[in-house]
């Protein structure tokens, strides 16, 4: 965290940062331009120049580094625009340093050739010839005042003690001379004059002043003169005087004229210092070529450091516009760049953003259409689920698309997992399946596509009716497959199938019951009056006819009652009682009109209480135990198994028995009334087990068992409450 | 021997910046320069100084100077004395400033006593260097500063170098051998 407030820092204040070093370094290029002037101004400002330079240099090292430690991370990673980067670096870098070593030759040698210009021979030339003439010049004036010193010390010669001072005195006001000395052999004052001042001792003379009067020769020679300027010194023996003195010397010392003093001075200056310009003309060029190459290193950091600022500057928005793409490639259509400029990157960047402000719009219309189709399928599916109908969507080539629960439930088949698979796969192990499988193969062979037909399925249930209908799915290329929707219709047919046998058994019993009465009364009051007048044998027929009318009438009365108890619908009288009670009971009733029969229970302590109508209930019981000994009638070993089990909310009775079982084409139509094998039913047994059964919301079916005989297997809720449960799941069926 | 490695490493890098090839000082330069004597004696109160240098030029200065280059002896005088416990009390810390200079119009080498002002010139170049390194009568204290009956210690060095130039100037000659300094003659003077 500190160290990205100190990066942020940092970026607030490098613009200002970057200013500031701007300005010195143009201080500082136009300092390097100043000390053109000469080396004493290169000597000011030499060292202020270099101290910018490095400085600068070292902040452009650090700042280039760390811009190529990023740059070259990046380009390590593969960084998109890195690459690019990396090119536009070298162009920018190439084309900024390549000028500049070329200005840095051409400078370098300009600056040497300059330097080496201060010290043509002229110049040198020249220095040596004023230095000659202003040599020449004061040897004039030297040799003139050697010559006055001669004549001074011939007039001096004679003279001793205090005329000597006195002497002195008056030939420095004759003389130009500001100091006169008279001094012994070795060196010791005797006596001096000097203008001005006289408590200052004279300083002493040169040594070789002192050794060329020795050699008895005059001694003249040139001397920088304290305060500046210069002065000239002569010397000569003293003639010996008449006293016999030790020898003596004058030393006289004269001023330069001020003019002519400066004039040597200045000469003396320039000389002096082209001596020393000439000293340091290696020196200067080094230091120049120094200063110089540390502002080109600069100028080539800056220019480097101006490339990789640019660069990235130039890259960013194609770095930002890649990494937008990719984010568009991936999904995201609410990337959004910054438009960095007014140029053509920012058209760019702004095409970009249209883009993709368009791609998201196109993307929520799909998603609204998309959910809009979900939506509609969702609601498909739920209209499919609950539909009653099976509808089995298949491609042309009869794979299975879709199919919805009914189609599973009506056909036994679970269409889990099916999506994708041909039908006739799906079909194998499932005969209904199957079935509908070859039916739809023949039409779709026959090239109909649109078709409606009922289809008759046997099972080991009985049978079973189907309507299917099949249309094609319109597409763009023709049909795109085929809807089959089917639905079992076997209830509904028996229902109008009982129903018009309802009808039919109401209208018998109507209309055959009414005739019935007086046809017996008829018959019965014929026998009466005519029996007493016929003889024997007529009187025999006539009984035996009109007994025979009678028994045929009463036989007609008990199917019409049949018949009516068939159609007449009685209150249901729902309550709880003991079904293994009633089981037992019906059984040894039935046990004791037939005692060769041998019943087996099975009974399952669960199962024994029931919510149901009793009566119904026995009268089933008595139906299918009814029919059992008829079945059973003259076969050996008769048996009839009772089974009741309790499973959820459901009870399972089931009643077998060990007789020749429902033939073949009487077991589809078993509960059909008037269908029955036995001479003397009136098939309306199991048609009334079914109607119980059903008027109790469950279910009953009817098969032979394994072992032979007729097997009826009912299932009725165990309480109301189931009850009205499976009525409701029916009814929504 | 640090100061040895850490003037060729200055030379290298001023070598890699481009700077004109560097004549290293020779063995040849390693002549005499050392302060050969020096002693101090009271006179009237004041302590004088009188030192006798060897001045062994290196040979850039010599060049330099016969180019027209001022040369410049500089001398360090310090004394010190003994504490009891505690460490030794500067009490002289001075310097004094000789220019030796050539007068081309003159033809003289005028040695110039930059503290008092005052030069004296000289015919010849080893008379000027003879005159240079014979120095005396410098007083360093009093008997204030410096009491008679006390011991102290005293040490002296000379520095010639090449004078009057830029200081970057001088920077840049570092490594042609501009400067030139002796070992500290060290003394004891006993009461």
């Amino acid at each position: 965290m500190v160290r990205l407030a100190g990066a942020a820092v940092i970026r607030r204040w490098f613009p200002f940062i970057a200013g500031a070093g701007i300005v010195i370094w143009v201080t500082a290029l136009v300092m390097l331009a100043l000390t053109a002037e000469g080396p004493q101004r290169f000597g000011e400002l030499y060292l202020a120049i270099l101290l910018i330079n490095v400085a600068g240099v070292v902040a452009l090292l650090f700042l280039i580094g760390g811009r190529l430690a990023d740059f070259v991370r990046d380009w390590r990673r593969h960084v998109p625009g890195s690459r690019l980067r990396g090119r536009t670096l070298l162009m920018f870098g190439g084309l900024a340093i390549a000028p500049l070593l070329l200005v840095f030759t051409f400078s370098v040698m300009f600056l040497t050739r300059g330097i080496d210009g201060w010290f043509h021979a002229e110049v040198r030339q020249g220095l040596t010839d004023a230095l000659g003439l202003s040599r020449a010049a004061l040897d004039l004036r030297m040799r003139e005042y050697l010559d006055r010193t001669l004549r001074m010390g011939a007039r001096l010669a004679g003279e001793s003690g205090a005329g000597l001072y006195f002497a002195l005195d008056e030939e420095l006001r004759r003389s130009d001379a500001e100091e006169l000395i008279v001094m012994s052999a070795g060196g010791q004052t005797l006596a001096y004059s000097r203008a001005g001042l006289q408590h200052a001792l004279p300083a002493p003379p040169p040594r070789e002043l002192l050794l060329q009067l020795r050699q008895g020769r005059p001694h003249v020679s040139l001397q920088p003169a304290p305060g500046g300027g210069y002065q000239v010194l002569a010397a000569t023996q003293l003639p010996a005087g008449a006293g016999s003195q030790s020898p003596r010397a004058l030393v006289a010392t004269y001023p330069v004229p001020q003019r002519l003093s400066d004039l040597a001075g200045t000469v003396q200056q320039a000389y002096q210092q082209y001596g020393q310009l000439s000293y340091l003309r290696e020196p200067l060029k080094a230091a120049f070529v120094l200063t110089l190459s540390l502002v080109l290193l600069m100028a080539l950091l800056a220019a480097v450091y101006g490339a990789l600022y640019f660069s990235e500057r130039l890259v960013r928005p194609v770095q930002d516009l890649i990494a937008g793409t990719r984010a568009v490639a991936k999904g995201d259509f609410d990337t959004r760049l910054l438009r960095p400029s007014h140029d053509e990157i920012g058209f760019l960047v702004t095409s970009f953003n249209d883009m993709t402000k368009k791609l998201a719009r196109a993307r929520e219309e799909t998603e609204r259409s998309r959910a809009a189709v979900e939506a509609e399928r969702a609601a498909l599916a739920v209209i499919l689920a609950r539909l009653t109908s099976g509808v089995i969507s298949l491609e042309p080539d009869l794979r299975v698309r879709v199919a919805n629960q009914a189609a599973g439930a009506i056909l036994g088949v679970d269409f889990e997992g099916a999506a994708g698979r041909p039908l006739a796969e799906i079909a194998a192990g499932h005969p209904l399946l199957a079935e509908l499988h070859e039916l739809l193969q023949r039409h779709v062979e026959s090239g109909e596509t649109e078709w409606r037909e009922q289809l008759t399925l046997r099972t080991e249930s009985g049978r079973r009716e189907l309507v299917c209908a099949c249309t094609a799915l319109p597409g763009d290329a023709g049909a795109q497959g085929l809807v089959l929707v089917f639905d079992e219709v076997t209830q509904l047919l028996q229902a109008q199938r009982q129903a018009a046998w309802g009808e039919v058994a109401r209208r018998l019993a109507h209309e055959i019951r009414n005739p019935l009465t007086p046809i017996q009364l008829s018959a019965e009051r014929m026998r009466r009056k005519l029996m007493r007048g016929l003889g024997a044998p007529e009187a025999e027929l006539l009984d035996r006819s009109t007994h025979t009318i009678v028994q045929q009438v009463e036989a007609m009365k008990q199917m019409v009652a049949a018949f009516s108890e068939y159609a007449k619908a009685p209150e249901m009288s729902i309550r709880e009682f003991d079904l293994s009670a009633l089981v037992r009971q019906v059984a040894d009733l039935y046990h004791a009109q037939d005692p060769r029969v041998a019943f087996g229970l099975s009974l399952d302590p669960k199962a024994s209480l029931l919510e149901a109508d009793p009566g119904r209930i026995r009268q089933l019981l008595n139906n299918l135990l009814t029919n059992s000994l008829e079945a059973l009638d003259g076969r050996e070993n008769p048996v009839i198994m009772i089974e009741t089990q309790r499973s959820g909310g459901q009870v399972s009775l089931v009643v077998v028995d060990n007789g020749p079982g429902f033939q073949g084409g009487l077991l589809e139509q078993a509960f059909d009334p008037y269908v029955t094998s036995k001479p003397k039913g009136t098939g309306l047994g199991l048609a009334i087990v079914r109607r119980i059964v059903e008027e109790h919301g469950g279910t009953v079916e009817v098969d032979n068992a394994p072992q032979g005989g007729a097997r009826v297997r009912i299932m009725l809720p165990a309480t109301a409450r189931e009850a009205r449960r499976a009525e409701a799941r029916r009814e929504k069926a | 021997m640090h100061s040895e490695r850490g003037r060729r490493w200055l030379i290298a890098i001023a070598a890699l910046l481009g700077a004109v090839p560097v004549p290293l000082a020779t063995a040849q330069e390693a002549e005499r320069f050392e302060v050969r004597n020096a002693y101090v004696e009271l006179v009237n109160g004041e302590w004088l100084l009188d030192v006798r240098l060897d001045l062994a030029l290196a040979e850039a200065a010599r060049q330099a100077f016969e180019q027209g280059v001022p040369l410049v002896l500089r001398l360090e005088i310090e004394a010190s004395m003994e504490r009891r416990l505690l460490p030794d009390e500067d009490v002289v810390s001075m310097g004094r400033r000789w220019q030796l200079a050539y007068d081309a119009i003159a033809e003289r080498y005028v040695v110039t006593d930059v503290k008092a002002g005052t030069h004296v010139s000289h015919a010849t170049q080893e008379e000027a260097f003879e005159a240079l390194g014979r120095i005396g009568g410098i007083v360093i204290a009093d008997t204030e500063t410096l009491p008679e009956g006390r011991r102290f210690d005293m040490r002296v060095r000379a520095t010639v170098e090449i004078g009057e130039l830029p200081a970057a100037v001088r920077m840049l000659l570092f490594w042609r051998g501009w400067s030139r300094t002796t070992e500290w003659y060290a003394w004891q003077v006993r009461p």
